[in-house]
C-alpha cells in the first residue's frame, strides 16, 4: 500500500480514539472541549515509557491509558456539579493548563549519546520504538486498527449492556436517571475515566506514529475537532465519530486542490449538517432503522 | 444465549488483539541518522526546494544510498494537514539529497524525513516557512500556528 495512504489511514485511526472519547461523554450529555488533554497525557506517558524507560509498546500504551484515566478521574470529581457551557469551559481550561504545563515540562536522559525526553516547548523527539523494533508503517497501522476494532467491539457490547443504557439515560435526563436509582455521580466519573483512557491510548499511538510530539499539537483545535466528529458522524452508534473522522481527514485530504480553503469548506459542511441533521449522519433513528432492516433481513433468510 | 454471543465476539477478536498487544519487544540500540535541512522558495509561493544532508549519528560519515522521502505535518492541526511524501534524489555530493515540497500554506511544518534501505529511521525537523524565509524553529522561539 502507498506510504501516503498508510499515513492518512493511520491518522484516521489514531484520531478516532480521541473522537470516541468525546463521543462517550456526549452520550452522558456532556460537551467537552478538553479531551486533547488526555490525548496529550497519554502521548507523553507512553512516549516516556518506551523511549526513556525501555518499556514494550503494549506496556507503554497501557501506561498512557492509565495516566489518561487517572487524570480524567481527577478532573471529573471537581467538575461533577458543572453542566453544559460551564462544564465545556472547565474542560477547556484544564486542557489549556495541561498544554502550558507540558511547555514547561523538561525531563531528559542521555541514551546512546543523545538527550531523549520532553524538552518543554521544543517537544519530545526520538520516540523511535517502531524503528528500533523494525515495525513497518503498515504493521503499525494494523496495530492501530486492531486496537480500534477491540474498542469498537467494546462500544457495541456497551450499547447492549445495562451500563450503556445508564449512560444514555443520564445523557437524556440525569434527574430522572437519579430518580430511577442511578448513582449519577458515580457513572459520570466512570464515563470520564473510560473516555480519558481511550484518549490516552490514542495519544500513545500518535506519539509512536509520528515519533515526535510537542505541546501545541494538543491545543483547542484538536478538542473542537474531536467533539465535532461525533456531532457530524452521528450519536446513534460508535461508528458515528469514526465516520466524522473519515469525512474530516478523508474529505480534507481528497480536495487538496482547494488548499487553504479546505477548512472553510469543512466548517460550512459542519454547519449545514448540524442544521439538517442535529444528531449527526448516523443518528439514533437511522441506526434503529438499519437495525430493524438487518433483523428483518435475517428473518427472511431463516 | 447472550453470553454465548459475547464469547463468540471475544473469540473473533483474539486474532486481532493478540498481534496488537504482543507485537512488542523491548527497545534496543541501532545506528541512527542525523540531518541538516535547508529549504528555499522555488517557483510558486508555496513551493520549496529542500536540501537534506544526512550523516551517521555515531561516525558522522555521510549517509549515502539511502531511500529518502520527506513528508510534512502542521503541528497545530495533527492529522489534517498531512503532505504526500516527496521523494528526495541523492546529489553528486555523498549524503546530500534534494526534494521539492509543495505546502498547503505558510506556517510551521514538522518535516518527517523517512529513511529506508540500508538504514530505516525517521528524523523530524520543525521549520517555519514564511514566504522566502525558512528557518528551523528553536526552543523558546514563538510558535506560529497555521494560517487560514
Amino acid at each position: 500500500m502507498d506510504e501516503y495512504l498508510v499515513g492518512v489511514l493511520s491518522n484516521v485511526g489514531v484520531i478516532s480514539f480521541v473522537a470516541l472519547s468525546a463521543y462517550l461523554l456526549l452520550l452522558t450529555g456532556e460537551i467537552t472541549f478538553g479531551q486533547q488533554a488526555f490525548f496529550a497525557i497519554g502521548a507523553y506517558a507512553a512516549g516516556i515509557a518506551t523511549a526513556m524507560w525501555g518499556w514494550t509498546l503494549a506496556a507503554g500504551l497501557g501506561f498512557g491509558a492509565l495516566a489518561g484515566a487517572l487524570s480524567a478521574t481527577i478532573v471529573g470529581v471537581p467538575t461533577l456539579r458543572l453542566h453544559g457551557l460551564y462544564f465545556a469551559i472547565a474542560t477547556l481550561a484544564f486542557a489549556e493548563m495541561v498544554r502550558i504545563l507540558f511547555e514547561m515540562f523538561r525531563y531528559q536522559i542521555e541514551i546512546d549519546g543523545e538527550w531523549v525526553g520532553p524538552n518543554g516547548a521544543d517537544g519530545f523527539r526520538d520516540i523511535r520504538y517502531i524503528f528500533e523494533n523494525d515495525i513497518s508503517g503498515m504493521e503499525f497501522m494494523l496495530i492501530i486498527y486492531g486496537l480500534l476494532t477491540v474498542i469498537l467491539a467494546g462500544f457495541m457490547l456497551l450499547e447492549r449492556s445495562r451500563l450503556g443504557v445508564i449512560f444514555r439515560m443520564i445523557g437524556e435526563d440525569e434527574v430522572l436517571a437519579g430518580l430511577q436509582g442511578v448513582s449519577v455521580a458515580r457513572y459520570r466519573i466512570l464515563a470520564a475515566a473510560i473516555a480519558g483512557a481511550l484518549a490516552g491510548i490514542g495519544g500513545g499511538l500518535y506519539a509512536h506514529l509520528t515519533t515526535y510530539i510537542e505541546p501545541r499539537i494538543f491545543d483547542v483545535m484538536l478538542g473542537v475537532h474531536s467533539l465535532a466528529y461525533g456531532l457530524i458522524g452521528g450519536l446513534g452508534t460508535a461508528l458515528g465519530p469514526i465516520l466524522g473522522v473519515l469525512i474530516d481527514i478523508g474529505l480534507l485530504e481528497s480536495i487538496r486542490a482547494l488548499s487553504g480553503y479546505r477548512m472553510i469548506i469543512f466548517g460550512g459542511l459542519v454547519a449545514l449538517l448540524l442544521i439538517v441533521r442535529p444528531r449527526g449522519l448516523l443518528d439514533e433513528r437511522l441506526v434503529h432503522r438499519i437495525g430493524v432492516a438487518l433483523r428483518g433481513g435475517r428473518k427472511m433468510r431463516v | 444465549m447472550k453470553y454465548q454471543s459475547k464469547a463468540t465476539a471475544v473469540r473473533w477478536l483474539m486474532p486481532v488483539l493478540l498481534p496488537a498487544v504482543f507485537l512488542a519487544h523491548p527497545a534496543f540500540a541501532q545506528v541512527r541518522a542525523k540531518a541538516d535541512v535547508t529549504c528555499r522558495q522555488a517557483g510558486g509561493p508555496l513551493e520549496y526546494d529542500c536540501i537534506v544532508k544526512l550523516i551517521n549519528a555515531r561516525s558522522s560519515e555521510p549517509l549515502s544510498g539511502v531511500s529518502l522521502t520527506i513528508g510534512a505535518d502542521m503541528p497545530s492541526m495533527p492529522g489534517v494537514h498531512h503532505l504526500r511524501p516527496a521523494v528526495a534524489i541523492e546529489d553528486q555530493e555523498r549524503g546530500t539529497y534534494r526534494a521539492k515540497l509543495v505546502l498547503d500554506m505558510h506556517g510551521d511544518w514538522a518535516l518527517q524525513l523517512n529513511l529506508s534501505g540500508p538504514l530505516r529511521d525517521r528524523i523530524v525537523k520543525v521549520l517555519r516557512f514564511e514566504g522566502g524565509e525558512v528557518g528551523e524553529v528553536k526552543a523558546g522561539q514563538g510558535r506560529k500556528a497555521h494560517g487560514h
